[in-house]
């Protein structure tokens, strides 16, 4: 059998079926870098978020109020429910060039990020015209690590100020007697006053407080303490005689269950589940602890001060904060910043925040938090938001870093590691990360 | 006309020899070169040697990873097998074994991510768990928290694998044992053999090929195991869940050190290869290839 094909045109047809092949193999990726005005001079603008069904729902009501005003942007949505999946896979969109052209980016990941250079600075796009959302618009400390030698690269969607939700009737039971939140009033919320009810809550059989492990309320005890965490891009949390203290307090209550992790606790008979039944008197947590207490039926018995200082005056407390960053690489970099400053803008806050669980980022937004009225003490949301800080960015920009200190510190806080061994294996530790 | 023949077999070979170069050699190279380089993913990349590989077998991490895969693979793999060939056994004698072996096969074939949803449903604590609450409520006995446990996190683990990977198993040992001919079974009883001594004496040795087949697969599955676990426990939380893959995971897509990552695969990698020489050589012993 023959035909009339000669070797050449073999060849090139072995080589085109295989780049076919190989391209169909590799995924229709899309990408910010394959963009551009799509038929009909509509654009396609693929931003992408982790995030709850609730969250989605929300996100997708200013998609539509979004495309309704701008008929020639289409926007895409791609989103991943759970957040520890979501950066691994936009950092292989990112180095794939298939990122979309506008991403959340995490307080954790966003220093890593702009590190490497690929997020788009955006001072002068903020400060535009065109823009809705101007830099001075947002607190400073909310910035963290998204704000690099005074360029923005990231603007902070909305926040969770870190505050210790408490529940009046097992701080009653535990013959308590005095308000967190008016003792706060009176700049009377000290550390001492605050160790001092845990230790009755300890006494009366209860838990005094339960915290997650991470950098939000780990740091807000340190910074209670009067403690550093960082100082001239050195982890000082463990040498620091303050912060040590502080560690240490930590410890000690973790390990006579003064104080409980999150973390560990069996879902049987987890932390929400715990203070819902005023088995713990403290709880830290942001304003999305609105939906666990409300699960508890029992709304007035809770309300919210901020972590005590020293001597009872207010101190910068965490934030957590999440970025909304323009993809260096956009191909439709306008049209991808006209969805992320109005994505953060006051009224974008305002329509995508209106039942959600999180603190406006921007100035002028605050009746979100406070036309509920509740709790009792909403205003301190905005109080610490206003103060706060979000993670360091000497800590944010070494990947991972955060992760390694928490997983450290639960290590001591769950007694697998003697203290002062722990404190020394964690200053190698960051040592060794940040070089 | 043979040069001829050699550029269609080329037309039709290519994309196959292409699409391995591409998906497979290329990959493995670049791992293996990545193993000795320090690698962010996004900035540039620096020649570290073997600093890589021994900060992983320093590291206690890794340690934990290598000795719960270990773990896992020695409840998963006798205990897995043993089941599957009592049960093809079963089924070898059964009317309608279609339908049962329909039936085991269908774990095989679902989503592992499924199958780890469903179990997260069967094995959860206290009263979130089927199980334990069944079994609290029934008999007032209060089992063990499964998955939040580090000490039996592992042993929940091992069951969905036996459950999810018996099927597969069954359905290999069943094709042994059909092509032991009946005549030597016959034979044997004949000469006054019981069904133990059949087993022992004619049954084992017949599929002591498959035996051994399903053994170097399925203890090279224990060792790449991570998706169901991934879904099952956040290993995150629960260091008895950490497995090698989970480990390359973590380092690779968490922490962003591609360099470590590849250098803890290709670890996990060389201890394949040697467990699976191990095999190779003691299958000599015991695997009978004459019928």
């Amino acid at each position: 059998m023959s035909f009339p094909i000669s070797k050449k045109a073999l060849a090139a047809a072995a080589l085109a079926l295989t780049a076919t092949v190989t391209a169909a193999c590799s995924g229709s990726g899309g990408g910010a870098a394959t963009g551009g005005p799509a038929a009909g001079g509509k654009v396609t603008i693929r931003w992408s978020t982790w995030g709850s069904a609730e969250d989605v729902a929300l996100y997708k009501g200013f998609n539509d109020d979004f495309m309704k005003r701008h008929p020639n942007i289409v926007l895409k949505m791609e989103t991943v429910p759970k957040y520890e999946d979501y950066h691994p896979k936009l950092l292989t969109q990112l180095t794939s060039k298939t990122a979309p052209d506008v991403f959340f980016v995490g307080d954790d990941n966003v220093g890593k990020f702009v590190a490497a250079g690929v997020l788009a600075p955006l001072n002068d796009k903020l400060a535009g015209a065109d823009s809705k959302s101007k830099p001075e618009d947002f607190f400073d400390g909310v910035y963290g690590g998204a704000k690099k030698d005074g360029q923005i690269y990231g603007v902070p969607n909305d926040t969770n100020p870190e505050v210790l939700w408490y529940g009046k009737k097992a701080l009653k039971e535990a013959g308590i007697t005095e308000d967190p939140a008016e003792l706060n009033a009176a700049g009377k919320w000290t550390m001492a006053k605050y160790l001092e009810m845990n230790a009755k809550l300890k006494a009366a059989g209860k838990a005094g407080s339960i915290f997650w492990n991470w950098y939000g309320s780990t740091y807000s005890v340190i910074s209670g303490f009067g403690g550093k965490v960082w100082d001239g891009g050195k982890f000082v949390a463990t040498t620091d005689p303050k912060s040590r203290e502080a560690l240490q307090t930590l410890a000690k209550g973790y390990a006579d269950k003064t104080f409980l992790s999150a973390d560990v606790l069996p879902a049987s008979n987890g932390a929400n589940t715990q203070f819902i039944r005023s088995k713990a008197g403290f709880f830290a947590g942001g304003r999305w602890m609105i939906d666990v207490v409300k699960k508890g039926g029992d709304l007035p018995n809770y309300d919210i001060v901020p972590f005590p200082s020293e001597t009872g005056q207010p101190m910068s407390g965490a934030v957590a904060a999440s970025y909304l960053a323009l993809n260096k690489d956009s191909k439709n970099a306008k049209e991808a910043f006209t969805f992320l400053t109005e994505f953060v803008s006051k009224e974008g806050q305002l329509l995508r925040l209106k039942n959600g669980g999180a603190v406006p980022s921007i100035k002028g937004a605050e009746q979100v938090v406070l036309e509920g009225g509740y709790p009792a003490h909403a205003q301190t949301f905005l109080d610490v938001r206003d103060t706060g800080f979000a993670n360091y960015s000497d800590e944010v920009a070494v990947p991972g870093l955060t992760k390694d200190i928490n997983d450290h510190l639960l290590k001591v806080w769950t007694g697998k590691v003697a203290f002062e061994q722990g404190m020394t294996e964690l200053q190698s530790l960051v040592d060794g990360k940040i070089g | 006309m043979r040069s001829r023949d050699g550029w269609w077999a080329a037309l039709f070979l290519a994309p196959q020899v292409l699409g391995l170069l591409a998906f497979l050699v290329l990959p493995l190279g670049f791992a293996i070169a990545l193993a000795f380089m320090k690698w962010d993913g996004l900035g540039e990349m620096s020649w570290v040697g073997f600093d890589n590989f021994a900060a992983q077998l320093s590291d206690p991490d890794f340690g934990t990873a290598v000795w719960n895969t270990v773990k896992l693979a020695v409840l998963t793999v006798p205990v897995g097998l043993a089941l599957a060939l009592l049960v093809a056994i079963a089924l070898n004698n059964v009317r309608g074994k279609t339908f049962y072996r329909v039936v085991y096969f269908l774990p095989v074939v679902t989503s592992s991510v499924a199958v780890a949803v469903m179990w997260q449903v069967i094995l959860a604590s206290g009263d979130y768990g089927v199980l334990n609450s069944t079994v609290h409520d029934w008999f007032g006995i209060t089992l063990p928290n499964w998955l939040d446990d580090p000490g039996w996190v592992i042993v929940a683990i091992a069951v969905v694998t036996v459950w999810s990977s018996l099927g597969l198993n069954v359905v290999i040992f069943l094709a042994g044992l059909q092509t032991i001919p009946p005549s030597l079974t016959e034979a044997a009883r004949i000469d006054g053999a019981g069904p133990v001594r059949i087993f022992r004496s004619v049954t084992l040795p017949m599929i002591s090929p498959t035996i051994f087949f399903s053994t170097v697969v399925a203890v090279i599955s224990s060792f790449q195991a991570f998706d169901q676990i991934y879904v099952l426990v956040n290993p995150d939380h629960n260091d008895g869940a950490r497995t090698i893959v989970y480990q390359v995971y973590d380092l690779g897509f968490k922490d962003f050190e591609f360099g470590m990552s590849s250098a803890a695969a290709l670890i996990l990698l060389a201890l394949t290869l040697l467990v699976t020489l191990v095999q190779f050589g003691v299958q000599k012993r015991f695997v009978h290839y004459d019928s």
